[in-house]
């Protein structure tokens, strides 16, 4: 059989612009996001959206059909706004584009205006397009270019506010809490962009059904021009926090997420750096803690091969925090054809003294193989590595989006000191679920144990070897 | 005449209360712009259909989000292959935008047929192949030609249409036009059938196959769950088409009665009088006292049993009412097996229903069940507001709509649990249906810590919860 393949993409590990753009506007509080475009785009990401969170997920469509799609879909945005505007009355309408009404090449911004003249006498949402064309790049881009539409239409200069933009990159929203709290550990003021904390994560109320309460509002997105600095969590989510430095001096930093021991010591070096802050007691605890989580667990995790996959930052993240637990990251896979990613890649290769295998771009088919030739003991991603690793016989650490096969995706946390602790017991709990027995006894390779068992006996051996070539 | 909810006013007539003057909803329109639609595309459409063949590599010709977003969702079980499940596309780029997909699909369909030697490789156009006007019917039979293997050209741009109906049709046209009466079966026998629309839901295939088997009844192939698309190429040759879901596939069962002189029946394996039905009506239709015989007799054993078995679930559900917001042939199709349970359906409604579908509902539900089409998310929580069931039966996008709202959800869709078809599939079905209904959760949700906190305006659980 031949594995290489050029063409197709077989178990993407990757979606398309409209998704990113979706996971950043679920942050942003009383807006409505909508898609310009056929109806499945929006029905199918919400189906992806509402079953990773268990939340009730509002994204309108503007149902584009075969004879808007002849005459351009004018009628049916000006049409959608209106009914939205009237109906729901939101703070904010976000459109995004999808590769329909990208080809056929409508003016967005252009219909917009349209709209807003034709309703001079009306109180209107704030209304702003951001192009998310599905066949360029990934979610990952959907999401930057979508903070960065927010930034680039709302961001006003005032007064120096003291704070600090924290752009987040899709997160699930107890990471988001996690990068919260930590700030607010750190006594400094931030504005997220955006903040999923509460909205994704959300008690039963029926309040819950309605336009979000919480989340980041367009006065604070209009306060980031103000602020101290901007922290990027993920590189390849950064250009709004470009945009604010070019053009209000505002102080760009990017990336590393705070994912593991040395990345949050440099994020929280950045921010402490920016904001003139002293790092309290209760953080440097935290640290020791994490410290301390990771020395209780380092003779389980030496040397274990992990093999990593999902978006560009939270792979390299992951993979320098395995290899600081002491286990060896011997694949690593993003969907995104990122320069960056192997770039980051490269120097934790070079500082950790590891070799994984590196995709970018790449897909679960490529994943696979690769993990067949370099083996591995754990896979970490979405719950779409559940048919890989039930194959290889190793165990899924689910983190990622999505995760639609086990509860509690919106409740899992990695980053931060905290968020971290949380993280090297769960890792370190699979390991042990897995291949230690109930005694806390290595459990020793069963085929080893075989061949010792019925040594002599030909037919097994035959059996054996067949074993093998699978 | 009031209307049933406060909405658009073009919403309005999509919705009326059987018996009271309109019976039969206003359908089958584009969604209003702007609203949270619960519908799909087209592609999406001819997808579900299709997928659930398992020999088959399923290849999407367009950006990498109609198959990341869709693939592996169908919950349809197999007993074989799992080509099925994989996720495949051409990951259109800029450059293929500009300069036409057609090589790299052709490329693709290559690779995907030199990887797994499938059965078929199922080839779906998309909105934007569409609006490029790539020719995936050239592409398809020229890399026919080459590879030897099946290339089915399945022309689903997603904007087709505001129905996903549509969808359905044109994958049943692939089928016809490509694939049924392309082999012909080593040997016939003279009950040879076809079971079309069963999707294999959750295994929901295994509840019946077996049942008709023992009947003496010969299944040539099932359209299309857990099935091979060359049993598929030998449906032609079938005595009788039985239709399991009649929303999407009438269409293949009308069409082959047409072109091969099929007839088919109409039947339903949801709850047991109807399972009962359905089986009387095969072997009616054949006529041979050795199949009526067995026939009677697997009721008869089969019958024993589920009504202690299901007893204890009947108890705590008698008199529960339910709400159903389906496709389209659940909403006609369960009305009986609710019944069964002792639940009361107060309410149907379909996504993509058609005047037929609407026509089916009425002739199934009670004076006074509110019928509904098209509701968006909000209009769905106005209806459960308003109506408080204690069940909704739904999909996965509107099932934290209904728990937020304090209504047990169940669902019927892709992401069911448990085969519901057939006999054995009732006692499963009555189990399901009672650990939402009863689930002693709901009732928590009424009681407030302090007089100001904010719960859901009552349970839709228990009416002792107050």
């Amino acid at each position: 059989m031949h594995h290489d393949k050029k063409f197709a993409i077989v178990n993407p590990s990757k979606m398309c612009q409209p998704m990113g753009a979706l996971q950043a506007l679920l942050g942003i509080k009383n807006t409505m996001p909508l898609i310009h475009g056929s109806q499945g785009c929006s029905t199918y990401m919400r189906f992806q959206l509402i079953r990773h969170f268990r939340e009730p997920i509002e994204v309108a469509s503007t149902s584009m059909n075969e004879k808007t799609v002849i005459y351009g879909g004018e009628f049916n945005l000006m049409k959608a706004l209106k009914n939205i505007t009237e109906k729901q009355s939101p703070d904010m309408i976000v459109v995004t584009s999808s590769c329909l009404t990208e080809t056929i090449g409508d003016d967005m911004a252009g219909i917009i205006e349209k709209f807003k003249d034709a309703n001079l006498d009306k109180e209107l949402p704030v209304i702003i397009p951001v192009s998310t064309p599905s066949y360029v790049e990934s979610h990952v881009e959907g999401y930057n270019r979508t903070i960065k539409a927010l930034v680039e239409h709302l961001a006003t200069p005032s007064v120096p506010n003291g704070k600090i933009n924290i752009i987040n990159g899709n997160l699930s929203p107890a990471d988001c809490k996690q990068v919260k709290d930590l700030l607010c550990q750190l006594n400094c003021d931030s504005i997220i962009l955006t903040d999923t904390s509460q909205n994704l994560d959300a008690p039963l109320t029926e309040e819950t059904l309605s336009l979000y309460d919480e989340g980041t509002s367009i006065k604070e997105i209009e306060d980031t021009a103000n602020s101290l600095g901007t922290i990027s969590l993920s590189k390849h989510v950064d250009s709004a926090a470009l945009f604010l430095e070019k053009k209000f001096g505002v102080k760009s930093i990017s990336g590393h997420l705070p994912l593991g021991f040395e990345n949050t010591d440099q994020f929280v070096t950045s921010v402490c750096e920016l904001g003139d802050l002293e790092i309290p007691k209760s953080v440097e605890r935290d640290r020791g803690r994490l410290l301390d989580a990771m020395v209780d667990a380092h003779s389980y995790n030496f040397h274990r091969k992990v093999a990593i996959f999902g978006d560009p930052d939270f792979v390299s993240g992951m993979t320098r925090f395995t290899a600081e637990l002491g286990m060896t990251p011997s694949v690593v896979c993003t969907g995104t054809g990122s320069k960056r990613f192997k770039e980051d890649i490269n120097i934790i290769s070079k500082e950790k003294g590891i070799n994984p295998m590196i995709l970018a771009g790449g897909d679960l088919f490529d994943m696979h193989h690769a993990i067949k030739e370099a083996g591995a003991d754990i896979l970490i991603g979405n719950a779409y590595g559940a048919s890989m690793a039930k194959e290889e016989n190793i165990p899924l650490l689910r983190v990622g989006f999505p995760i639609f096969d086990r509860l509690g995706a919106q409740r899992i946390s990695m980053l931060g000191y905290r968020g971290g602790i949380e993280f090297v017991d769960k890792i370190t709990n699979t390991l042990l679920d897995f291949y230690y027995d109930e005694a806390g006894y290595e459990i020793v390779d069963e085929k080893i144990e075989e061949i010792i068992g019925e040594e002599g006996d030909e037919g097994f051996e035959e059996d054996f070897m067949a074993q093998e070539e699978i | 005449m009031e209307p049933v909810i406060e909405t658009f006013e073009s919403r309005k007539k999509h919705m009326c209360v059987k018996g009271e003057g309109l019976s039969i909803p206003v359908c089958d329109k584009a969604s209003l712009p702007g609203t949270v639609t619960q519908r799909t595309c087209v592609f999406g459409g001819a997808r579900i259909v299709l997928m659930p063949i398992t020999d088959s590599i399923h290849l999407v010709h367009g950006p990498i989000g109609c198959a990341a977003c869709t693939w592996d969702i169908r919950g349809s079980k197999s007993s074989r292959e799992d080509l099925y499940k994989k996720g495949c596309s051409t990951n259109l780029q800029e450059k293929d935008i500009v300069f036409g997909g057609e090589k790299k699909l052709f490329e693709a369909v290559l690779e995907l047929h030199r990887i797994y030697k499938p059965g078929a490789i199922f080839v779906y156009a998309t909105c934007v192949s569409g609006v490029i006007g790539d020719d995936i019917k050239a592409v398809s039979k020229k890399a026919e030609k080459i590879t030897g293997c099946r290339v089915i050209p399945v022309q689903s741009e997603g904007f087709q249409d505001h129905n996903k109906t549509k969808g359905h049709w044109i994958g049943g046209d692939a089928l016809l036009d490509y694939v049924i009466g392309t082999k012909e079966p080593e040997e016939t026998t003279p009950f040879d059938i076809n079971i079309v629309g069963e999707f294999n839901v959750a295994g929901d295939l295994w509840g019946i196959k077996p049942l008709i088997e023992e009947m003496g009844i010969n299944i040539i192939s099932t359209i299309s769950g857990d099935s091979h698309v060359d049993e598929i190429a030998q449906a032609h040759r079938a005595k009788l088409n039985i239709v399991q879901c009649q929303k999407s596939s009438n269409y293949v069962a009308e069409k082959m009665e047409k072109k091969y002189g099929i007839p088919f029946i109409k039947v339903n394996f949801f709850g047991l009088e109807q399972t009962t039905n359905s089986l009387r009506e095969i072997a009616d239709f054949f006529g041979d006292e050795e199949i009526i015989d067995r026939t009677e007799k697997i009721i008869e054993r089969e019958l024993k049993g589920v009504e202690d078995e299901t007893r204890e679930y009947r108890k705590r559900l008698e008199g529960k009412t339910v709400s159903l917001y389906v496709g389209g042939n659940k909403a006609w199709s369960l009305v009986r097996a609710f019944e069964e349970v002792g639940m009361d359906v107060i309410m149907s409604g379909t996504k993509n229903g058609i005047k037929e579908d609407y026509e089916r509902i009425k002739e199934t539900v009670r004076d006074g069940t509110i019928i509904v089409d098209d509701a968006n998310s909000t209009e769905l929580a106005r209806l459960l507001k308003k109506y408080r069931p204690n069940l909704l039966i739904s999909g996965a996008k509107e099932k934290y709509t209904s728990l937020k709202l304090g209504v047990p959800f169940c669902d019927f869709n892709h992401d069911r649990i448990s085969a519901f078809a057939g006999f054995r599939g009732f006692v499963s079905f009555a189990k399901e249906v009672d650990a939402s209904v009863s689930s002693p959760v709901f009732n928590l949700a009424s009681k407030t810590l302090s007089k100001s906190s904010k719960t859901p305006s009552n349970s839709g659980g228990d009416a002792n919860a107050s």
